[in-house]
């Protein structure tokens, strides 16, 4: 009997979830529809030219990835670094964290990114020459892109892992340490994995902006995305299309990011509860 | 086993503990109670170093703690300590809580760690909580689990910081039955309660605690039935009357 009225109940909110879902769907779809309506008086649109770009495109996501991916692993690796800086007991490492945190989070993206290529690698290296680390030949925009990309982000992720390890109360260290844990094992085995689900929601919006930044790298003329769609716009007359597709691959890496977070978020607090109740 | 000399510590400006002097043998269970503020915590917690201490020298088991030479983490495993709010890691199982310790910090072989854990569980009472999360069990047994935590690193020292304060009175029992057979096992003790029928029945000695100073140490009979000092007479006719 129960069992009968729970499907039922299960029944009842499916049914209203596809009727918002159809009643969004045919919203968007109005106005898009007359949007495009208004737009195809004055513009002929072309979309199986536009279309047939799509392999420069790829290219464009496939660098965009590239520095994104970097970006993140690096980002997050210094982040975590600086944060520890920022809650060291010594005063010599965090003023060291506080510096770097303050400095790079209050210029803007567009200033470091030139700042880094034209400044700092110019007196580095010779121009235009690629940067061979380890015996891997990286082209040098790809190179000082994305290490702007992680020396910027590190400041900002920073601060979400420090806010993240500061908000695990004080008494699990000391609870830790009393076990004879020191600093470093307290940190990965109590104070990190409960962190972690705090630091998640916020971490994820940050990975987020990240990839949009990576935008930016079009300045050092890095043909990702963006300086991909710019450039094919210059060469024909397909704006609106280009750029429509240029957005729909943004959505492509962002929308998945946000999804994998929101799984893992549901996954953690149903681990936390122990599987039970 | 325990050796305290002229302690001083200071929170900022505050003077919390002013010169303090205490021995604590092997196998000797010391009651230390008093007033909330008067800095019996505060002592405790520097026994095993979670606080620094300004002035003075407290030696476990002849490692001195606060000498900089020393090895803090090392000297940490032989001291067992019990919080009043368990603070056992709420992301893992009572297990995982038990062996965690000698698994990462001692390095001892997992198969071992677990059996001995299995038999700190079955002692505590809780056998089937293996598994269980630490939000799933009563007040009652995470504190037993938080002393199991602290038992599975055999340490030398144990140290309670009013391990039922945080409790339900009808969960008090279980705990302090634990503490008492401890006791009974010669376990070298020190506890912070305002339990007097503990302190009575288990310590060996009872130190009193008044504005950062001992002001009277003596047996349980000796404490309650003929208290030295006016202070210590007025504080155990207020706790007794409660």
């Amino acid at each position: 009997m129960l069992k009968a009225q729970a499907s039922l109940v299960a029944q009842g909110r499916l049914l209203k979830l596809a009727l918002r879902a159809a009643l969004v769907g045919v919203l968007v779809a109005t106005l898009i529809g007359s949007l495009y309506w208004v737009l195809s008086q004055s513009y002929t649109f072309r979309w199986n030219l536009a279309l047939q770009q799509l392999p420069k495109f790829n290219e464009g996501l496939w660098i965009t990835l590239q520095a994104s991916g970097i970006g993140m692993v690096l980002g997050l690796a210094l982040g975590l670094v600086v944060a520890l800086l920022r809650l060291s007991p010594l005063a010599l490492l965090r003023d060291m964290g506080t510096l770097y945190v303050h400095t790079l989070r209050n210029i803007p993206f567009l200033v470091f990114v030139i700042f880094t290529y034209f400044g700092i690698a110019r007196a580095v290296l010779p121009p235009a020459s690629n940067v061979v680390l380890f015996g891997w030949d990286i082209d040098d925009r790809l190179f000082w892109g994305a290490l702007a990309l992680s020396l910027f982000e590190a400041s900002f992720i920073s601060e979400i892992f420090r806010a993240g390890i500061q908000s695990i109360h004080k008494t699990q260290q000391e609870a830790a340490r009393s076990l004879g844990m020191s600093y470093l094992q307290a940190m990965r085995y109590v104070v990190l994995p409960q962190a972690f689900r705090v630091i998640l929601p916020p971490m994820t919006g940050e990975l987020i902006a990240l990839v949009k930044e990576s935008a930016l790298l079009l300045v050092i003329s890095l043909p990702e995305l963006t300086l991909t769609a710019k450039q094919l716009s210059s060469q024909r007359p397909l704006q609106f299309e280009f750029y429509t597709i240029l957005a729909g691959y943004y959505l492509m890496i962002t929308v998945p990011l946000s999804a994998i977070s929101h799984l893992l978020e549901h996954k953690l607090s149903i681990h936390k509860r122990g599987g039970a109740t | 086993m325990i050796a305290i000399q002229g302690v001083h510590k200071w929170f900022g400006r505050l003077h919390v503990l002013k010169g303090i002097d205490l021995e604590v043998g092997q196998g000797e269970v010391l009651v230390l109670i008093g007033a909330s503020g008067s800095g019996k915590s505060t002592l405790l917690r520097c026994i095993n170093g979670l606080e620094r201490i300004q002035q003075g020298k407290v030696a476990v088991d002849r490692i001195d703690i606060h000498a900089s030479k020393s090895d803090l983490n090392r000297a940490r495993q032989e001291i067992g300590i019990v919080f009043q709010q368990f603070n056992l890691f709420p992301h893992m199982t009572v297990m995982k809580n038990i062996t965690i310790g000698p698994l990462k910090v001692k390095g001892v072989a997992a198969q071992q760690v677990r059996e001995a854990a299995l038999k700190l569980l079955d002692r505590i009472g809780i056998p089937d909580k293996a598994d269980a999360y630490p939000d799933q069990l009563s007040g009652g047994q995470q504190q037993r689990v938080a002393i199991a935590r602290a038992l599975a690193m055999q340490p030398k020292v144990m140290l309670f910081d009013e391990p039922t304060s945080a409790l339900d009175p009808e969960m008090i029992k279980e705990v302090l039955d634990l503490m008492r057979e401890l006791a009974q096992e010669r376990m070298t003790m020190v506890v912070v309660t305002h339990e007097m029928g503990f302190a009575r029945e288990v310590a060996d000695r009872v130190a009193f605690m008044d504005a950062g100073v001992i002001l009277e140490l003596g047996s349980p009979a000796q404490f309650f039935e003929n208290p030295q000092h006016e202070r210590t007479r007025q504080f155990i006719q207020k706790v007794l009357q409660a």
